[in-house]
């Protein structure tokens, strides 16, 4: 019983933690993923998808890509499409570019950090 | 949707769409048509190549791996007054009696001036509450759930119990009163005002204490009855309760004999 308390607390921490890690990184994901060139939003699905753990609920990129798009970070233009309907395509703006640059450098000071605490 | 869909299939659809459509309504950070246009698009997209009409588990599998709004943006970032609505328009079944049962039950108390629209307002958010009860079953499903359904219960179990307990004062009343004047007209110096009490009192506490003996009797044994009235608060209704309320019924008899024999006593 005490075991079985401990590993739900445990199992729910961890929980807990990866979801807050993955919502910051599925970010930068996204940001990165648009920054070389304009994607649809499904081609963004697609191509994430692909990081295993990345994503948990697919249609959690959408919000993202609006909410990105609100704070001025993204923009959206419309292109006709060969194979149905117009798609909306994303691209960084230049806030977004300087964003990525800022939060690429954190994530690589970051992930350097817990290294570098391991080793002592 | 270019995709054919089944019947089935274009019902779960529309509803999950509209569930996202009023989640996401909610919350200001976000625009929630663009985002189900991109929902409609990823599900056309994702049904391409599949056998048309596309069947209701071709079309789950597709929903399922979209995940629910809920987990698109979290519940916090929504005001709270835009969850009760969620909850109310798309929300599970047993939320949705919840809510509305504290809202007919606040509107009850709102309109306390206008009497019988209040009591058909309490009264109806009463049942609300013992129909989300029956729909959960099991008592401990409802959880967090009883801050919402237990007013309206508590409000109308403790008008019936207390009717209970006292109705048969709406009928010791008047006849203690005609007692005391037949009394008054057989016996000519029946005059101190003090006198009434020592003839109607123990009329009216000897009747009470007789229905509070004769109540406590038939609770003894049928608890289950009690248990459907007073559902859920009498899950736990033991019979001491009703030897108690049997006890205190004869002793308000005792009471009652014993004033009659001490101002009779006076009397003749």
């Amino acid at each position: 019983m005490y075991y079985d308390i401990v590993y739900f607390m445990d199992a729910k921490f961890f929980d807990n933690w990866t979801n807050q890690l993955r919502k910051g990184v599925l970010e930068l994901c996204i940001l990165k993923d648009i920054r070389n060139r304009k994607m649809y939003g499904y081609e963004i699905v697609r191509h994430l998808r692909k990081i295993e753990g990345l994503i948990i609920s697919e249609g959690a990129i959408y919000p993202i890509l609006s909410r990105l798009k609100r704070q001025g970070l993204v923009d959206t233009s419309i292109q006709e499409s060969s194979e149905g309907p117009p798609r909306k395509y994303y691209k960084l703006t230049e806030e977004g570019e300087e964003m990525v640059s800022q939060m690429n450098a954190y994530w690589q000071a970051i992930s350097g950090v817990t290294d570098s605490i391991e080793k002592g | 949707m270019m995709v054919t869909l089944s019947e089935g299939a274009k019902r779960s659809l529309d509803d999950y769409l509209r569930q996202a459509r009023t989640y996401l309504r909610g919350s200001r950070s976000v625009d929630a048509d663009e985002i189900e246009q991109n929902i409609t698009e990823h599900i056309e997209n994702e049904l391409e190549g599949e056998a048309e009409p596309v069947s209701y588990d071709v079309l789950d599998a597709v929903l399922k791996k979209l995940g629910s709004p809920q987990q698109w943006v979290p519940m916090e970032e929504l005001p709270w007054w835009w969850k009760i609505i969620y909850r109310l328009r798309s929300g599970p079944e047993d939320w949705r009696l919840a809510y509305i049962s504290l809202a007919l039950f606040v509107a009850g108390l709102l309109t306390l001036p206008y009497a019988p629209v209040s009591i058909v307002l309490i009264l109806a958010g009463f049942l609300t509450s013992r129909a989300a009860i029956s729909e959960a079953g099991d008592i401990d499903k409802i959880k967090a759930q009883k801050w919402l359904l237990y007013p309206p219960l508590i409000v109308v179990y403790l008008f019936v119990l207390l009717a209970l307990l006292t109705w048969p004062l709406a009928l010791l009343i008047p006849l203690a009163d005609v007692y005391e004047r037949d009394f008054r007209e057989s016996y000519h110096y029946f005059s101190n005002e003090n006198d009434y009490w020592f003839v109607a009192t123990p009329a009216i506490l000897a009747g009470l204490g007789l229905w509070w003996s004769i109540l406590a009797i038939v609770l003894l044994k049928p608890r289950r009855l009690l248990q459907v009235v007073f559902r859920p608060f009498a899950e736990k209704v033991r019979s001491k309760w009703a030897l108690r309320l049997l006890l205190i019924g004869l002793v308000l008899m005792i009471l009652s004999a014993g004033i009659g024999v001490l101002y009779y006593q006076d009397f003749i």
